[in-house]
């Protein structure tokens, strides 16, 4: 009863005033660097001053079609480093115990062993883990095809997977994820049914078990409920009829690769959404994917990350037409957005909050670093989200639930970290020669924030460059600069628009 | 958004310096807090303990008088002469000592077989379903963060729950109060705070008035930066008064129970604290890890109750544990257990009816393999709600469940 009340409550983050005519229209309106920024941070990771002037210089159209058709990746590493595994077994093979297993009666030498062995692999699992997210965190960060990442990241969250559990470890995520890459602007209906044939999938969500004799629904539920339709647009028959059709839907344990297992496969008639047949997980998908509520889960998922939080049910039709139109070919329907009134409107610009990764890899980018730190994926456990590894099969919720104190305090605090190691490296963010403190306090709040600021912010930033307050320190000079020019774009950082995308 | 713009407003004017910040700091130290008589129904305390990863209710609860229990326990099973017998058929984990001389006292209740229907053996989930107090659906807010919500309680205070974590949990999300979650004391802050000229231009450019655009999300930013910024300054002040005799055992739970006693004793009007404790997933070998941890926990609860006692604080302050499952009734080829089910939760406090509560789930049928729960969960939310807090529980769980008589 109080969840029907909960489901149903406007949400207090669906921007306010109202729709703009046409929304999915081509825009029409000026282009310059505050918009070609916001391009930037939705359709990747942002950028630094250099590559916001570029999209600035271009046409909006022409700045899209940069991102649409983006250059060869060739020249990227294509995977983690590979953890040394002694044993030459996979990590995620099953461990298979050399000595024998103890009777009742156990010996304790017997009981080391397997501590000690299972200490060992879960050490090695640790290792590949965090190679695994540093590899896609360098590549979020340096890709000449940003959007590709970009895509990359919101299907993860779409299918969320998590690895280093239920037997998803080793290299068994990466594998998912250039699946996920490989469709990242193509046909997502495609996409789809390869998940259902994905080993990470398979193990995660438990159809690799789902036998003729005992149906697992764990995968047929969370294929309508999270991945394509909504709660409310089937019935729990059609979560046990999908089960059916999905029996045998499994992989083989020597090679990791998708396997049909005929045996297991329950070939009996199903009935699934007015559907009856000898159906199996293939036609469940195409079942699905001609329902009405598919393309628009889709358009409010997308809508959500792209655009802005709960959006009006009639931007969801529209954007949920545009899609259907396309036959869920993406790159179509990502290009329309991205060319849209309503995402360069007012009600969009700054509507979505950052992201930890978002968050991070952009401040990257914006200081020209190019090597994403080791020390980062623990920066991101500390602000909620670590790639592969979301909390669960519903990925991140994001918006609000990006911000509470902690979380907070680890954005700021990685904003400290990361403006001393750019001091370090040169005179950041500052082409020309020392100018006085109103100006610096200007130009960081333009290059950072695309003058996002309330003036009082940068009156308060004036004053820090001067040293106003601190007595002996004295005004902004060659002397200090480089020190207050830190403190200062940190302090730019702070300011609630650089937690907003 | 009033509070962030008050503080530019007591700023301005000022020269800052490293007196000027003490003395702001002092001004925001007066915490409003409402004047509620202790042991009335308002100043009472919730402390909730997750036991993460799914503990083996089996090991902890011991069903040492069901025959069942050593068949499905060849190496795992405590004999009867190690439990700590409660009756003839149930006794508790020898490690769990300190808790049995609580419970012998009376101070310790034990709900046994909690449990939902159609259980879901994913950590996630199941964690999720255990703090959302909702099964069926996938709701943002959690059980705690619905009770602060509903509960009135006073908008300026920064301290109203406090999560000792290092991510906020579900359990403490609600739509209105902010709960700060705070992994430790030490971390909780700016890295800046060494900075002076730094830290005061952090509280003055953390501001949302007349920015050139508008977010729906621009208050929530400003106020949880504002929230963050000086709730890290404050709390080390407002609980520095504090001084205890207690000797903590040096463990993660020790140190949370630690500051949860310092948080109470400090009367910050905090309601509900959040710790956690674990990892208690023991697939394989599992007796050394349960016994710590077990032991841990016991120790640690033993201490904060002990410490809340002298400063007469004990009989305001109510703890309950949960875990996500218990795990399967039969153990598996590496001495350990997989994910189950049903397991007993511990409500612990001064002011309580210790004992026995709900049915041990019965070992001779099981749900493949698992034992199944004879007490909703949410039965015991609702005792807490009700009869600790004395507030309905509309809006804060879906449908009703019966109390327990564990509060009078």
């Amino acid at each position: 009863m109080i969840v029907s009340m909960i489901a149903s409550a406007p949400s207090a983050f669906r921007p306010a005033g109202p729709l703009p005519a046409s929304p999915l229209a081509p825009y029409a309106g000026p282009w310059n660097a505050r918009l070609a920024a916001h391009l930037l941070r939705r359709a990747g990771f942002g950028g630094s001053p250099s590559d916001i002037q570029t999209a600035a210089g271009q046409t909006m159209n022409g700045a899209v079609d940069a991102l649409i058709h983006f250059p060869s990746t060739d020249s990227l590493p294509e995977g983690p480093e590979l953890i040394d595994n002694d044993e030459g077994t996979p990590l995620a093979a099953p461990l298979v115990m050399s000595s024998p297993m103890p009777d009742a009666s156990g010996t304790d030498a017997a009981t080391n062993a397997i501590v000690e062995a299972r200490k060992q692999r879960a050490m090695l699992r640790r290792r590949q883990e965090l190679a695994n997210v540093t590899w896609w965190l360098d590549r979020m960060l340096v890709s000449p095809a940003p959007l590709q990442e970009k895509m990359t990241l919101y299907l993860h969250g779409h299918f969320a997977t998590a690895s280093g559990t239920k037997g998803i470890y080793g290299t068994d995520i990466v594998d998912q994820n250039w699946l996920l890459r490989h469709y990242a602007l193509g046909n997502w209906r495609d996409l789809t049914h390869q998940i259902a044939r994905d080993r990470s999938m398979l193990k995660w969500l438990d159809n690799a078990r789902n036998v003729k004799a005992h149906p697992n629904e764990n995968f047929a539920r969370e294929l309508m409920e999270l991945f394509t339709l909504g709660i409310g647009n089937y019935t729990e028959n059609d979560v046990r009829e999908s089960a059916r059709a999905f029996t045998g839907y499994t992989f083989r344990r020597r090679t990791g690769e998708f396997y049909f297992n005929v045996a297991q496969h329950d070939d009996g008639d199903k009935t699934f959404l007015g559907h009856t047949g000898n159906l199996n997980g293939d036609d469940v998908i195409d079942i699905i994917f001609a329902q009405p509520a598919a393309p628009k889960y889709f358009a409010r998922r997308l809508l959500e990350f792209f655009v802005y939080s709960d959006p009006e049910p009639e931007l969801v039709d529209a954007f949920a037409a545009t899609i259907r139109k396309n036959d869920f070919n993406m790159a179509p329907v990502m290009s329309a957005l991205f060319r849209s009134n309503v995402f360069y409107s007012d009600r969009t610009y700054r509507a979505l909050v950052k992201s930890p990764v978002e968050f991070t890899i952009g401040s990257y980018k914006l200081f020209g670093l190019t090597e994403v730190a080791p020390q980062t994926v623990g920066v991101l456990n500390r602000m909620g989200q670590v790639p592969f590894h979301p909390p669960s099969v519903k990925g991140w919720d994001g918006g609000a639930q990006w911000l509470n104190t902690q979380t907070i305090l680890a954005r700021e605090n990685f904003a400290s970290e990361i403006t001393t190691a750019a001091a370090q490296g040169k005179n950041f963010l500052n082409a020309g020669p020392p100018a006085n403190a109103r100006d610096e306090a200007q130009a960081l709040t333009h290059t950072i924030l695309q003058g996002d600021v309330s003036p009082g912010s940068v009156a308060d930033l004036e004053s820090y460059l001067d040293g106003r307050g601190t007595s002996a320190d004295g005004m902004l000079s060659g002397e200090n600069f480089e020190e207050r020019m830190r403190g200062a774009a940190y302090l730019t950082m702070a300011m609630p628009a650089y937690q907003l995308s | 958004m009033q509070r962030s713009r008050f503080l530019i407003g007591a700023l301005a004017g000022l020269t800052v310096s490293a007196n000027a910040t003490d003395l702001f700091a002092k001004a925001l130290a007066m915490p409003a807090l409402p004047n509620v008589a202790p042991g009335a129904a308002d100043d009472r305390v919730l402390v909730v303990i997750n036991l993460q990863g799914g503990n083996d209710g089996l090991n902890t609860v011991v069903p040492y008088g069901m025959p069942n229990y050593y068949r499905y326990r060849p190496t795992l099973g405590i004999s009867p002469h190690d439990v700590l017998a409660l009756d003839n058929t149930i006794g508790l984990n020898p490690q769990l000592g300190p808790l049995k001389a609580m419970y012998d006292k009376g101070q310790v209740a034990i709900v046994q077989g909690a449990g939902y229907p159609n259980p879901d053996h994913s950590h996630f989930r199941s964690t999720e379903i255990w703090q959302t107090a909702e099964p069926e659906h996938y709701v943002s807010t959690g059980w705690v963060g619905r009770f602060l919500d509903e509960a009135d309680l006073p908008e300026a205070n920064l301290f109203n729950a406090v999560a000792l974590a290092p991510v906020l949990p579900a359990v403490m999300v609600g739509r209105r109060v902010d709960v700060p979650a705070i992994a430790a004391l030490r971390g909780y802050g700016l890295s800046s705070d060494g900075n002076v000229s730094e830290r005061a231009a952090f509280a003055t450019v953390v501001r949302d008035d007349r920015v050139p655009f508008s977010s729906p999300y621009l208050s929530t930013v400003a106020t949880i930066e504002d929230h963050a910024q000086r709730g890290s300054e404050e709390l080390p002040k407002l609980i520095a008064g504090y001084s205890s005799q207690a000797t903590y055992p040096a463990t993660p739970l020790g140190r949370s129970l630690a500051l949860a006693a310092q948080i109470v004793g400090s009367r910050l009007g905090t309601r509900v604290i959040y710790v956690q404790h674990g990892s208690f997933d023991t697939h394989a070998a599992q007796k050394p890890t349960q016994d710590r941890l077990l032991h841990e926990l016991a120790d640690a609860v033993k201490v904060f109750y002990d410490d809340l006692a002298a400063h007469g604080e004990d009989k305001r302050v109510l703890t309950m544990t949960f875990s996500e499952f218990g795990r399967r009734v039969a153990e598996n080829g590496s001495r350990g257990t997989d994910h189950g089910e049903a397991a007993p939760m511990f409500v612990i406090g001064g002011g309580i009816t210790g004992g026995l509560y709900g049915k041990h789930p019965s070992l001779d049928a099981l749900d493949n393999g698992d034992a199944t729960f004879t007490t909703d969960f949410r039965s015991v939310y609702a005792t807490i709600v009700e009869k600790w807090f004395q507030r309905p529980t509309t809006g804060v769980l879906a449908g009703s469940f019966p109390t327990l008589p564990i509060l009078a």
